[in-house]
């Protein structure tokens, strides 16, 4: 027998089996986190209400940040893992809606690899569960940012070019700027002290605090950076090993080769984040797994490896992977080691009834 | 539901501009009970009711499908609901209530000229300063709509739903987005918009409904009324 009814114990099941504590936030949630977190791009997904004071809530939009947020209050340090199947709510283009979504949680695991492969193996039990063998889509963050590192490139160029990894667009145009010529003779720059004067005078002028926001002194560094990098160029081989490397996508095994035969060529080492990925693919399988290597959610804390899956309507039925950075972003005082990943129940049953 | 029921703005410089020009073109809006009233009618035209609302409630109005036609800024069609484009046919634009949404910054971030500038600040502001770049407005949906464009995320917006230009100077944010006609209201609060800082150039249309309901009698009846009016619109 195979109704919804099944599939749903089955889910409840595996969410259980996880040896993980079974988490159930609360529905309603302060919305602040969400803004200072994730910003207002994922705010305008959040139903809010307002309380008599004014203070914004939402309903619960997403697992990860209540628990992880409730594990740091608790004192961060210890190995733990969670997992949770419930509803959660968020705007859509045809007006709000209710999802169901379980998942799993892992933080600060001693060994991140064995962490992400039960992440996978999770995921993979969910969708098997309604049939779907999925087509395993992989972003190597990590595999990025050690590219970045290492490209020749004058350094304030690095954290704007990563700022943008994951917005293909963004990126694209950053890129096609950096290809302009600039023939100018560089130009004398006014002193450093001089700015600072002047956009002090101009902020007072204005009214403009002169602490509470950017500072005179921040402003005038900007711009004598940017004056200087308008001069010193990204050469045009670093841009072409970028173009290179992230029109890199396809059948996993052929792209990791494909990236390993550009880093021979170019000098790069990218031995440890390129075996990191492959660690993974054993366990994996049969699936149809490739990697694309422009893809990355659009959330700085987001470190390592990423993944998304999808069936045959094409829609993302589990999404996740490592972010080491995001108890940081919350209040931890170190990056601590954590991956995790949500399934998509609505969107999986959709895929069963196909 | 026999009749079509057009939308006027209810007060101000929009409300007299909108009847000057149906007059214009040979359609008189009159309102019989005066200013406090919010029923009106076409003369000569029996089976189109007017109704007077605020221009942001046309908008509101024209995008649920309970008015059929109306006035009123592109802006608004914009902010109301990140669906309200989709949702609407411009028939044709009026030519006034000419107004751009720009992003402004103040005059002495002489660092940012471009929104690609404004991406780089607001992407280390959180580490520089603690907190989010904030942006003050009261176009919300136009603002996160591009943004995203632009790639910028890392932002708040704070909602300002008056003299948004003294924001920054207020210290409620440090940037804003707002409309603006001539920029000489920015430029007197020492505010600066950003070359390629215009969001959206909005005027006052005459729009029709998507989502309102046409039956062949009243669809021939919204045809009639917008070809003497030089206007026309595929649904």
């Amino acid at each position: 027998m195979t109704n919804a009814a099944f599939r749903r114990t089955n889910l409840e099941a595996l969410v259980e089996a996880q040896g993980a504590t079974r988490a159930t936030p609360p529905l309603l949630l302060p919305a602040d986190p969400y803004f200072d977190l994730a910003g207002e791009e994922f705010g305008r997904r959040l139903l809010l209400t307002t309380a008599t004071t004014g203070a914004e809530y939402c309903l619960r939009p997403d697992f990860t940040l209540p628990i992880v947020t409730d594990y740091i209050a608790n004192g961060v340090g210890q190995p733990a893992a969670f997992s949770y199947l419930g509803p959660i709510f968020r705007q859509r283009e045809d007006g709000p809606a209710e999802f169901d979504q379980a998942g799993i949680e892992l933080l600060a695991q001693p060994d991140g690899d064995v962490a992400l492969d039960q992440v996978f193996t999770f995921a993979r039990a969910a969708l098997d569960m309604f049939g779907v063998s999925p087509n395993i889509r992989l972003g190597g963050v990590g595999l990025f940012e050690a590219l970045l590192a290492q490209a020749d490139m004058p350094a304030p160029w690095r954290s704007r070019i990563r700022h943008r990894f994951g917005h293909p667009e963004a990126l694209e145009r950053l890129l096609k700027r950096l290809a302009v010529s600039h023939d100018t003779k560089p130009q004398k720059q006014p002193s450093r002290a001089d700015l600072v004067t002047d956009i002090t005078e101009q902020m007072v002028a204005a009214g403009l605090s002169l602490a509470e926001g950017r500072t005179p002194e921040e402003i005038a560094d900007r711009y004598l950076e940017k004056q200087a990098l308008n001069d010193a160029h990204v050469p045009a081989e670093t841009l072409a090993l970028l173009h290179e490397y992230l029109a890199i996508s396809g059948p996993v095994l052929q792209s990791l080769t494909r990236i390993e035969a550009l880093a021979a060529s170019r000098r790069l080492m990218l031995g440890a984040p390129i075996r990191a990925i492959r660690r993974h693919l054993n366990g994996l399988g049969e699936a149809r797994v490739t990697f694309d290597a422009s893809f990355s959610p659009r959330l700085d804390y987001y470190t390592g490896i990423v993944f998304e899956m999808t069936g045959r309507t094409g829609d993302v039925l589990a999404s996740g992977g490592q972010y080491d950075r995001l108890l940081e972003r919350l209040g931890a005082q170190a990056p601590i080691a954590a991956s995790g990943c949500s399934v998509w129940i609505d969107r999986l049953e959709a895929e069963f009834r196909q | 539901m026999t009749g079509i029921t057009l939308a006027v703005p209810s007060k101000g410089r929009l409300e007299e501009l909108t009847r000057e020009w149906f007059a214009a073109n040979g359609l008189v809006i009159t309102r019989p009970g005066g200013a406090r009233s919010y029923l009106g009618a076409i003369e000569g035209l029996p089976e189109v009711t007017v109704r007077f609302f605020p221009a942001s409630e046309i908008a509101r109005e024209l995008i649920r499908g309970n008015v059929d036609f109306g006035v009123t800024g592109r802006d608004l069609i914009h902010e109301t609901s990140e669906t309200g484009p989709q949702s609407v046919a411009i028939a044709r634009p009026l030519g006034f209530g000419n107004a751009d949404v720009v992003v402004a910054v103040p005059d002495a971030w002489i660092d940012v000229t471009r929104m690609h500038d404004l991406a780089d600040v607001a992407s280390d502001f959180r580490s520089r300063h603690g907190r989010w770049l904030r942006i003050a407005t009261k176009y919300i949906t136009i603002t996160r709509q591009h943004f995203a464009r632009f790639g910028i995320a890392e932002y708040r917006i704070v909602e300002s739903l008056g003299a948004t230009e003294a924001a920054p100077a207020s210290g409620v944010a440090d940037i804003i987005v707002d409309i603006t006609t001539t920029g000489s209201t920015l430029t007197a609060n020492a505010l600066r918009v950003l070359e390629d800082g215009v969001l959206l150039q909005s005027e006052a249309c005459l729009i029709v409904s998507r989502t309102a309901k046409f039956s062949a009698r009243r669809r021939a009846q919204l045809d009639s009324v917008l070809s003497r009016l030089g206007a026309e619109v595929s649904l």
